[in-house]
């Protein structure tokens, strides 16, 4: 080899290897922020550490929701499983028993403590992976 | 009648913009086919804004046997929303969107004249893309399609959260800026197609681009205040998948604009540029793809039809292939012009490019990379805001970083690189002592924060530095650089301030009841239910006492829509200079208290501020006469 054409290989090189890395860089990072998205069903077949920020979505049920100052306790069901939730502040608009909600949040004993509770703008929305009838 | 009369000449116009099109590419350039080219585009405008202008028509009249009118409009709303009600869903906003794709290529036809050689090819690529959009709005989302015999009396009502000043100009302002960039793109294929090495696209396209990034910067500023106060999101960024395709376009505008500079000024990174002009315009149409398709959950998007999805991507598939195959085959024309040379200018604003594709990449992955997990593992799953921290903060602190070295460097010449000059000393001591001061007044031990305000107050300081330097020794000031990236480093320091500080609160409380919340002091005086025209609310009255003795009245509101059973929340908002009150108001509880939520937003308004100020440089470097200076 010629020894522009070296000088040539080594800084491609030198750019592929910085690329590498800085994808890598990104992907892991990444891969530790990733919020997954559970059902109470398929919460049942998953162990999820404690601290691992997740999502779940599912219906709010009938005469679950409770309120103590300003947190509230409601219960999110798929008609199968459900879950305890707990959280702290203003639920949304179409936030109300009998229809879907998503909550980001950590599990700790059985419980979800919920960091924020979504519903859409929309009034027919019905959260992802529920084949359920919204009928409000 | 003139239903028909505004649909056929949306369809005549796209005949013509076909001719246009296919004449301009397969011609060459004569004075005769240039001048040819120029008038049938503007005819074919004229046609396509004349269906335009009678659509709004139809909406301002009430036309209601548009059965897209019927369905996002009603008789009772003011002139302006009708109007806006157009780019309230889908097939009118992208009607609005074809709309004004033609007016930046009018606007483009009249101002540069006939001569220029690249204008030809420019005009017939735009006029293709034109058709590319009109045949899917005609063929897939027709605005036009009429209910007959008998039209609905009152039409129905738009969305109440798109009743609001804000939401009438966000959309289209944001349009601008996305279709504002297909006069690069063009350009840049043009300039290709053409195969003159000596074409000087860059200089042609230079305050066009400026332009539209100008209109893209002040959408997504509007679109953040929206959210913040009319949906009672209550902050200024979520990382909400449709702001985040509003914010690839930016940033890749942002990194072409800086790339752009450079080629005008020594004819290098051209290779690059082209390639970034591309990149803008492709990723504008990606965010069209999303918000269109439905694919992505968020409150943008609209009707959910994979028919119109399926129909975009591969137009955007097309595109891309047929810019991408004709740079590669054109990659010689373009002569290497010699290294860039270590510490000029030029080398700056490479290693900017770096950082700021990287930022595209990462944003990018956020996006599709729940659609790429869910389709290989069949598993949901969300990326949030911490992703997009963890790559954002290392990232423009490490490329402030460089800025505020960059402003001593030098076009094409490689200063002896002196770290210790008397205006670097000065601006990292004074941030050093500031970054400090704030380290001890409010006690964080937030490194991530604090290296923000530090590297926000080395730029402001800096550019402070040198335009002090401009005023008291008449030395040259590059006015649109130094107002950018002052509201550059205002923005960081805003930003850090904000999540340092903000903080927010649901509190329960009766009538007649005081409460306590930092520095506040709140009394629930009444809370009564009042009726609307076309909504009934609650009312709460609140008064607020802070420690500066201020003294205010804050009534947020809930609301019952009538015509859609939808429930609104109305904030109430405090603004002072340095902080806002923000109120929403919840349900009632059983002992008939009230949750009310409250935030003290801090410096929200500053970062607004610093977004403007950075359209603002841009509107300076339009109105400037420097032929090519960024």
């Amino acid at each position: 080899m010629n020894p522009t054409r070296k000088k040539r290989l080594y800084r491609v090189l030198v750019v592929f290897l910085f690329s590498i890395s800085g994808v890598s860089l990104i992907l892991y990072s990444l891969n530790s922020n990733l919020d997954y998205f559970f059902t109470p069903t398929e919460l049942k077949s998953v162990n999820i550490p404690s601290e691992k920020r997740i999502k779940i979505g599912g219906m709010v049920l009938e005469d679950s929701v409770k309120r103590y100052g300003p947190e509230i306790s409601f219960i999110i069901s798929d008609y199968e499983n459900s879950i305890n939730v707990v959280f702290e502040g203003i639920v949304p608009d179409l936030f109300k028993e009998g229809s879907g909600v998503v909550a980001l949040g950590f599990i700790k004993n059985e419980i979800f403590y919920a960091e924020e509770v979504l519903a859409k703008h929309d009034e027919n929305y019905m959260p992802p992976n529920l084949d359920l009838k919204n009928d409000n | 009648m003139i239903i028909e009369i505004s649909h056929f000449l949306s369809i005549l116009s796209t005949g013509l913009f076909f001719l246009v099109g296919s004449f301009a590419l397969t011609t060459n350039n004569t004075p005769y086919t240039s001048n040819l080219i120029s008038r049938t585009y503007s005819h074919a405008f004229l046609f396509l804004s004349s269906s335009f202008l009678i659509y709004i028509w139809l909406a301002i009249t009430d036309n209601f046997s548009v059965q897209y009118i019927a369905n996002h409009s009603n008789s009772a709303l003011p002139t302006f929303y009708k109007i806006s009600s157009i780019w309230s869903a889908h097939e009118g906003s992208m009607f609005l969107w074809i709309f004004f794709l033609a007016l930046w290529g009018f606007i483009f036809n009249i101002k540069i004249k006939n001569a220029e050689i690249l204008k030809p090819k420019t005009m017939g690529i735009i006029s293709l893309i034109i058709v590319g959009f009109l045949l899917f709005l005609l063929i897939t989302s027709n605005p036009f399609i009429t209910i007959l015999p008998i039209a609905p009396l009152n039409g129905a009502d738009i969305n109440p959260v798109l009743q609001d000043p804000a939401l009438a100009i966000h959309p289209p302002t944001l349009y601008l800026g996305y279709v504002g960039f297909v006069i690069p793109f063009a350009c840049s294929l043009a300039f290709l197609i053409n195969g003159d090495p000596d074409a000087k696209w860059e200089k042609l396209v230079n305050k066009w681009s400026v332009s539209a990034w100008v209109f893209l910067t002040v959408g997504i500023t509007l679109g953040s205040w929206w959210a913040y106060y009319e949906l009672g999101w209550g902050g200024y960024w979520f990382w909400d998948p449709v702001e985040n395709v509003a914010l690839m376009p930016w940033l890749a505008a942002t990194a072409f604009l800086h790339s752009l500079s450079v080629s005008i000024k020594s004819s290098q990174l051209r290779t690059w540029t082209i390639l970034l002009s591309i990149t803008v315009f492709s990723l504008s149409l990606f965010g069209a793809f999303i918000v269109r398709s439905g694919i992505i959950d968020s409150v943008h998007s609209f009707a959910n039809d994979p028919q119109r999805g399926l129909y975009l991507l591969a137009f955007i598939a097309v595109i891309i292939a047929a810019s991408l195959s004709l740079f590669v085959s054109r990659l010689s024309l373009i002569k290497p012009s010699g290294n860039i040379k270590t510490f000029s200018k030029q080398s700056f604003i490479s290693i900017n490019n770096i950082f700021f594709v990287t930022l595209i990449f990462s944003v990018m992955l956020g996006v599709t990379y729940p659609l790429i997990y869910e389709y290989l593992y069949d598993q949901k799953i969300s990326v949030g805001a911490p992703f997009y921290n963890a790559i954002f903060i290392p990232i423009v602190i490490l490329a402030s970083i460089f800025l505020f070295f960059s402003v001593d460097s030098k076009w094409s010449r490689s200063i002896d690189f002196r770290i210790f000059t008397k205006p670097i000393v000065l601006s990292l001591f004074f941030a050093l002592t500031s970054t400090f001061a704030i380290y001890f007044i409010f006690k964080t031990n937030n490194i991530a924060i604090l290296l923000t305000i530090f590297t926000g107050l080395i730029v402001i300081i800096r550019y402070l530095i040198e335009v002090w330097t401009a005023l008291v020794y008449k030395k040259y000031l590059n006015v649109f650089s130094a107002i950018a990236h002052f509201a550059l480093g205002l923005l960081l320091v805003s930003i850090s301030f904000n999540s340092l500080l903000s903080t927010e609160r649901a509190l329960n409380i009766k009538i007649n009841e005081f409460e306590e919340y930092k520095d506040l002091t709140i009394y629930f005086k009444d809370i009564r239910v009042r009726k609307d025209s076309n909504y009934d609310a609650i009312k709460a009255e609140f008064n607020i006492k802070d420690k500066y003795g201020n003294n205010f009245d804050l009534s947020p509101e809930k609301r019952r829509y009538f015509t859609r059973g939808q429930i609104t929340t109305e904030t109430a908002i405090y603004i002072s200079p340095l902080r806002d009150i923000y109120l929403t108001i919840g349900d009632q509880l059983e002992d008939g208290s009230w949750i009310v939520n409250v935030q003290i937003n801090f410096l929200i308004r500053w970062i607004w501020f610093s977004a403007c100020l950075m359209a603002f440089a841009g509107i300076v470097l339009i109105f400037s006469n420097r032929k090519s200076n960024i």
